[in-house]
């Protein structure tokens, strides 16, 4: 269990994190969202005992987090770097050691991660020989293959393919049930609406909503539909009763307001456009990204 | 501490592979021995064939004695070092007797040939004309016979006794005897003297840049691709900074191993002077401090560079200091005594290039021995801690460079 409270780290003529409080517990991935320069790097940066808090706890296993957990944290920074004109085999062994395997395990230990990420064919190739997608599978190995109690990934599909994307978001639950602490930083929500249990969203430095995704999105729920017509449907942006219109390509989403239900609203409308779908959505957490990130400017 | 070892070792053995690292270790003392050896080489080397010399002497007094003195010089095979002809041929002009010399020269029927002249009665004015700027050795060998004839002669006029002359000609050589501490004569030759440190300089200072460079560059390259966030995640600064300078360091005593190696081969080859080698203990003790502290210097400095321009640039600045003990050599080794190397010898950017120097030119005072060696060893040990301050944050820091405030700021921090 990662208890973090009160987490505050200001620099010079700022404040990255100010007073942040999370849980995170084995078992469920937990998903720490935000806009770019939230200060979801600088909170990484603090847990993985990179740099000091301000102020502020991290307790780790019920024990403060110190250099002594080096070798429980497996973590996959959202940069990627890997020494490029180095053999595949070698970083490895070397990423390994800094993790405190013996020599001759880290090998070992590469070779299974080599061949279960299908790319055993490269270990003796240099690093820059690799395609951006192979490299960052190099990179995913160094962060898991000690394995670690604790596992920080910033970003970790960016740069994948959707086939690897499966298969890295596999292995990530694969993780899950085997009760691991994970951390996974994302600005993208379709993938932490797919992978993450509990999510903090924070912006500026500070907790914007926080709690299980579930609740979350029964929280935001609200009135939502969406709806595809043909026709011209700019009518409904205000039309009684519809909140929020917002469309797409090819069909649109409404919010209604909370006193008009889905089925009173499509009886209003029924004679007014051709409706070709209409269905009652929970709202994607996209969504509640954008609308509570614009309810809480800077 | 086993986290040290395998930074360590990691930084040793992708520096090793690297082909340039094979080709500065073999290049570079090829090349500065190569550039050192090869003019002495040639400027002393022996004749090996026999020359033919033309003498045009329109005073008419001195060709005998040209031809005998001259062709006294054996080669070392016991033939005569130089043919002496008579370019003289009464029926012509001066002039003429001149075109023809020439023109033996154009024909390579001879070498060159010496003119004696005499503009004004008692003065003798003689030029060597050949088909190329002669021969240093030549020239000296015309000269000194010139001037033994002339003399010679005008002892003679004033009525003096032709033995007493012999013996006056006699040379007297003066040979260069250093008195070393344990009381055993040391020849000292300036060009020995001068090369030997001046070699050991430019290898130093060539080790310094091109690990400092390798070392920064490295820096660079964790910090700009994050790599350091994954190893400081793994590791503590320190441990990364001790890893990084030890296996630095070894990659330099190899180097320097091979280079020994290499020199010794070529004093058994009997390419290099034994002499290079008559104080190599108290030089690798100079040589080894001033690496270690350099290195340590870098590490500072590459945590705050962020570009590999600004780096090359420091580096070489930095190790262009070195240098400094080139430019004070001749003064310094006429004169060891002299202020400015007194001063050099306590600043620890100087101090191994000049005690390079200063070893090779006369003994050292054991009282200087130690001050310098303890200069050198504090300053390593205060630069691994200021380094290690900066390290510890400039590693972390990213975007632009960091104003010295900054700098002075994490110092006081850490």
């Amino acid at each position: 269990m990662l208890l973090v409270k009160n987490l505050t780290k200001k620099f010079k003529n700022s404040v990255a994190v100010n007073n942040l409080s999370f849980n995170v517990v084995p078992g469920k991935i937990f998903g720490l969202l935000g806009p770019n320069g939230a200060g979801k790097t600088t909170t990484i940066r603090t847990v993985l005992n990179i740099i000091k808090p301000t102020s502020g706890t991290i307790i780790f296993n019920g024990k403060p987090i110190t250099n002594q957990f080096f070798n429980q944290i497996g973590y996959l920074p959202e940069e990627r770097g890997l020494y490029r004109r180095s053999k595949v085999i070698d970083v490895l062994k070397y990423f390994a050691e800094l993790k405190n395997l013996s020599s001759t395990k880290a090998i070992k230990t590469a070779d299974n991660w080599l061949k279960r990420l299908k790319i055993e064919h490269y270990r003796n190739k240099r690093i820059e020989e690799l395609s951006k997608g192979n490299q960052q599978k190099i990179q995913f190995i160094t962060a898991v293959f000690h394995d670690p109690d604790l596992l920080i990934l910033d970003e970790p599909f960016t740069g994948f393919d959707p086939i690897n994307q499966q298969e890295i978001k596999e292995l990530i639950l694969s993780f899950v049930s085997s009760g691991k602490i994970i951390i996974l930083s994302t600005h993208q929500m379709d993938t932490a609406e797919k992978l993450c249990d509990e999510i903090l969203l924070m912006n500026n430095g500070k907790e914007v909503t926080s709690g299980d995704l579930g609740e979350i999105k029964k929280r935001f729920g609200g009135n939502n539909i969406k709806l595809q017509y043909s026709g011209n449907g700019e009518f409904l942006k205000s039309f009684p009763g519809v909140f929020q219109y917002e469309s797409y390509s090819n069909y649109a989403e409404l919010q209604l307001n909370d006193d008009v239900s889905p089925s009173e609203f499509l009886h209003n409308i029924v004679d007014k456009i051709e409706i070709k779908h209409f269905s009652v959505i929970e709202p994607t957490l996209n969504k509640i990204f954008i609308d509570l990130i614009k309810e809480h400017p800077i | 501490m086993k986290k040290i070892l395998s930074i360590a070792k990691w930084e040793f053995v992708e520096k090793v592979k690297t082909k340039t690292f094979i080709i500065s270790l073999i290049l570079t003392p090829i090349i500065i021995i190569g550039f050192s050896i090869v003019p002495t080489l040639l400027s002393t080397e022996e004749d090996t064939r026999t020359k033919v010399i033309g003498v045009l002497d329109i005073t008419g007094f001195y060709f005998d004695n040209i031809k005998d003195a001259l062709e006294e010089y054996k080669l070392e095979d016991g033939q005569p070092n130089y043919i002496v002809i008579n370019l003289y041929k009464k029926k012509y002009e001066q002039g003429n007797n001149k075109t023809s010399a020439d023109k033996h020269i154009m024909q390579k029927k001879i070498e060159g040939y010496l003119l004696i002249n005499m503009p004004v009665p008692d003065s003798l004015v003689a030029e060597y004309r050949s088909g190329s700027i002669g021969n240093f050795n030549d020239l000296k060998k015309f000269e000194a016979v010139l001037n033994k004839i002339r003399i010679r002669k005008e002892l003679l006029n004033s009525g003096i006794n032709p033995d007493m002359i012999s013996s006056l000609q006699k040379n007297v050589q003066i040979e260069q005897i250093r008195i070393e501490e344990s009381g055993k004569e040391g020849k000292q030759d300036f060009l020995i003297v001068f090369f030997s440190s001046f070699i050991f300089i430019i290898l130093l200072m060539m080790m310094v840049i091109y690990s400092g460079q390798m070392l920064v560059r490295s820096l660079i390259e964790e910090k700009s691709n994050k790599l350091i966030e994954v190893l400081i995640s793994s590791c503590t600064p320190d441990e990364l900074l001790t890893g990084k300078i030890l296996g630095l360091s070894s990659l330099g005593l190899t180097q320097i191993f091979v280079w020994v190696l290499l020199g010794l081969a070529l004093v058994g080859g009997a390419v290099v002077p034994p002499e290079m080698f008559e104080n190599i203990l108290l030089i690798l003790l100079y040589f080894v401090l001033g690496f270690v502290f350099y290195t340590t210097l870098f590490v500072g400095i590459g945590s705050i560079v962020t570009t590999e321009q600004e780096a090359q640039q420091i580096t070489t600045y930095l190790s262009l200091t070195l240098m400094l003990p080139i430019v004070i050599a001749m003064p310094a080794i006429q004169n060891p005594d002299v202020l400015i190397l007194k001063i050099f010898s306590y600043i620890p950017l100087t101090i191994p290039s000049v005690m390079l120097l200063r070893v090779n030119i006369a003994p050292v005072p054991v009282v200087d021995l130690l001050v310098t060696v303890s200069i050198m060893l504090i300053s390593i040990y205060i630069m691994i801690k200021l380094s290690a301050k900066i390290f510890r944050i400039g590693i972390l820091s990213y975007g632009g460079r960091p104003t010295i405030k900054e700098i002075i700021s994490w110092i006081k921090s850490g």
